[in-house]
C-alpha cells in the first residue's frame, strides 16, 4: 500500500484537517492507480477486479450430409503463449446419435459436459427412452441460458442424426442462442475455418452447377482433415491432434488425426 | 422393454403389462378391477390368527395418513380409493387409432347448467384426462400435469410422453402428508382417480392412476360408482382391432348400462386423442349427439 496522500480520508482514521495538512508531495509519496488499497479518491469505493474466465482456445466443427454428421475438435489446450496440454478431449458422445464438441474455457467445458451427461441419464430414467438430437439441442440451449448472467464460457457445436435418419448440425453462442445448419464451426479457428465450410459444404460463392452433389462421408472427412491442417498453420490455439467423430446409423466412430505440434 | 418385468398374474385381460416391478406389489393390485370387496372382511380373514385382537380395531391406525397398520396397510389411502367408488363413472378405451374417454355427469337438478360440470380436461395438446371421485382434487393434479408438460416442452422442445406425464402426476399424488414448501402438497391423499389418454411415438396410450400414486396401463378401464359393471361390459366387448368409432360407441353404450339417469347429450362427456392428428379433443355437443345416435 502506498503512503496516504494529503487530505486523504480513510474510514477509521481521523480526517486530516485541510488547514494543518501539509501541501504538495514529499519524496516517496506517489499514487498508484491500480492499487485498490491506495485511497486516491476518498469518495470512490474500494474495488478489486474479478476475472473468472480464461480462453483456452480450440477449434470445433460439425458438418452434416444426408445420413451422416462429422463432429471434430482439436485437442490442444492453450493458455496465453503456452500450451499446458497437447491432449484434452473436447468432444463428448451424448448418445449413439449425438455428439457435442465445445471450445472456450476448459473447466467450463468439463462441467457443462458433466451436467449434460447427468441430464441425459435422468431423461432416460424418467422417460424410458434415449433423448433425440432435437431434444438435446433444446436442452443444451436451456442449460446455457440458465447461466445468462454468468455464462459457461463455452462455444458449442452439436451434431448427429435426427429421428428420420437425417444428419444435422447445431451451432451455439455462449448463452444458448442456436441455429440448425449443415455445417458450423466455433472456437479460436472459427474465422479461418467457417468460410472453407461455407464454400465446400454449402457451395456458397460458387457458380450454379446442376451436376453438383452433396458431399459424401469419406470425402467430407478428408475435407475436415485439410481444413484443420490449414487452420493450425495460422491459429496458435489449434493443433497437436484432431478427434474426428463419424455419426451414422451404425453409431459413432472416432478417428484421431495428427496436426502440427509446435 | 415392456415385457421384461411382466408379472405372471394378470387378473384382467384388459390390463396392459406392468412395466415397473414395484408396481406389481401396490395397493391397486389388490383390486385390479376396481371391485369393491369390503376391505374390512379381507383384513380380518387374512390375518386373524396371528395378530392380537387389539390391532384389529381399525381406529388406531386410520387417523394419521402416514402410519402403517401392523398388517402393513395405509388406511387413509385405502379410504381415498373408496371415495372414488362414490364418484360418477368414467370409461376409457384404447384402440390402435386412438383413445376414447367418456364420463357420466350427475345432473341432480334441472336448474343446474350441464356445461359447467367439467369432468374431462385437456392436459397438453396430446394428453387429456377423465376423472372420478373428488373432482376438486383433480384440479390440483391437472394443474400440476399442465405445468409439467409445458416445462417439458420448454426444456426439450418436444411433447412429453403420456407415461412420463402420468408418472409426474403420481409423484404428486404420493406427496401427501409431507410439509414441503411446495403448496401443491396435501395433508391427505387425493380422493380422485384419473384416466389419462394420450399419444406418443409408439401410438395411443391409456393410463389409470389412483390415490395410492400407482399407475397402470390399460386397454380399457372403467372407474367410479359403476366401474364394476362397466368393467365387465368392457371386458366382454373390447377387441384390440376396434376402430375409434366403435370405441366411441362402446364407451357410450357402457356408460348407458351403468347410469341411473337416461343417457342424453347433456349428461355425458366424450373426448378422444387420435394417432392421426396427435391431438386431444373434447367432442362438441353436435359430435356427441351424432355418437349417441349410433347407439
Amino acid at each position: 500500500m502506498s503512503i496516504l496522500q494529503p487530505n486523504a480520508s480513510v474510514r477509521g482514521l481521523p480526517n486530516a484537517d485541510p488547514r494543518v495538512a501539509s501541501s504538495g508531495f514529499k519524496l516517496g509519496e506517489h499514487h498508484d492507480p491500480y492499487d485498490p488499497l491506495d485511497v486516491a479518491h476518498p469518495a470512490a469505493p474500494l474495488s478489486r477486479h474479478f476475472h473468472p474466465y480464461e480462453d483456452n482456445g480450440g477449434t470445433v466443427l460439425s458438418v452434416s450430409g444426408g445420413d451422416y454428421t462429422i463432429v471434430a475438435s482439436d485437442t490442444r489446450l492453450g493458455s496465453g503463449y503456452s500450451v499446458p496440454t497437447r491432449y484434452v478431449s473436447r468432444v463428448i458422445k451424448l448418445t449413439d446419435k449425438a455428439v457435442l464438441a465445445s471450445s472456450g474455457m476448459h473447466t467450463d467445458i468439463a462441467i457443462l459436459h458433466k451436467v449434460l451427461r447427468i441430464r441425459l441419464t435422468q431423461y432416460r430414467h424418467r422417460h424410458r427412452k434415449e433423448m433425440s438430437l432435437e431434444a438435446i439441442s433444446q436442452l443444451l440451449s436451456t442449460i446455457l441460458y440458465y447461466r445468462r448472467f454468468q455464462p459457461y464460457y463455452t462455444f458449442n457445436v452439436l451434431g448427429g442424426i435426427d429421428e428420420n435418419g437425417q444428419g444435422w448440425s447445431y451451432g451455439y453462442d455462449a448463452i444458448g442462442s442456436h441455429e440448425k445448419v449443415r455445417a458450423v464451426c466455433s472456437g479460436s479457428g472459427q474465422y479461418l475455418l467457417q468460410p472453407v465450410l461455407d464454400n465446400q459444404v454449402e457451395f456458397r460463392q460458387m457458380a450454379a452447377d446442376p451436376t453438383r452433389k452433396e458431399l459424401q462421408l469419406e470425402p467430407c472427412v478428408e475435407l475436415v482433415k485439410d481444413a484443420f491442417t490449414s487452420t493450425c498453420e495460422r491459429d496458435i490455439y489449434t493443433g497437436d491432434l484432431v478427434e474426428i467423430c463419424r455419426i451414422t446409423a451404425k453409431g459413432v466412430e472416432m478417428e484421431k488425426f495428427e496436426l502440427r505440434a509446435d | 422393454m415392456e415385457d421384461k418385468n411382466c408379472i405372471s398374474e394378470l387378473r384382467s385381460p384388459l390390463r396392459v403389462e406392468c412395466v415397473d416391478p414395484y408396481r406389481a406389489l401396490s395397493i391397486a393390485d389388490l383390486d385390479p378391477n376396481g371391485c369393491s370387496q369390503p376391505l374390512r372382511n379381507q383384513r380380518v380373514s387374512s390375518s386373524v390368527s396371528l395378530i392380537p385382537a387389539m390391532f384389529l380395531t381399525r381406529s388406531e391406525y386410520d387417523r394419521a395418513v402416514n402410519t402403517f397398520s401392523p398388517e402393513g396397510r395405509l388406511f387413509q389411502v385405502e379410504y381415498a380409493i373408496e371415495a372414488i367408488k362414490l364418484g360418477s363413472t368414467a370409461v376409457g378405451i384404447q384402440t390402435s387409432e386412438g383413445v376414447v374417454i367418456a364420463v357420466e355427469k350427475r345432473l341432480n337438478s334441472p336448474l343446474l347448467v350441464p356445461t359447467s360440470v367439467e369432468k374431462i380436461m385437456e392436459i397438453d395438446l396430446h394428453i387429456g384426462c377423465a376423472m372420478s371421485g373428488l373432482t376438486a382434487d383433480a384440479r390440483t393434479l391437472i394443474d400440476h400435469a399442465r405445468v409439467e408438460t409445458q416445462q417439458h416442452r420448454f426444456v426439450y422442445d418436444e411433447p412429453m410422453t403420456p407415461e412420463a406425464c402420468t408418472q409426474a402426476l403420481c409423484d404428486l399424488a404420493l406427496r401427501f402428508g409431507e410439509d414441503g414448501e411446495d403448496h401443491n402438497t396435501m395433508s391427505r391423499p387425493f380422493g380422485v382417480a384419473l384416466l389419462i389418454a394420450g399419444v406418443d411415438k409408439d401410438g395411443p396410450k391409456l393410463f389409470h392412476t389412483d390415490p395410492s400414486g400407482t399407475y397402470v396401463r390399460w386397454k380399457a378401464k372403467a372407474i367410479g360408482a359403476g366401474s364394476e359393471g362397466a368393467q365387465t361390459a368392457l371386458q366382454e366387448s373390447y377387441s384390440s382391432s376396434m376402430t375409434l368409432e366403435e370405441a366411441e360407441t362402446l364407451a357410450l353404450r357402457t356408460l348407458k348400462q351403468v347410469m341411473e339417469e337416461k343417457l342424453d347429450g347433456t349428461n355425458v362427456e366424450l373426448a378422444a386423442v387420435t394417432k392421426q392428428s396427435g391431438l386431444f379433443r373434447i367432442y362438441s355437443a353436435e359430435e356427441l349427439k351424432q355418437c349417441i345416435s349410433r347407439l
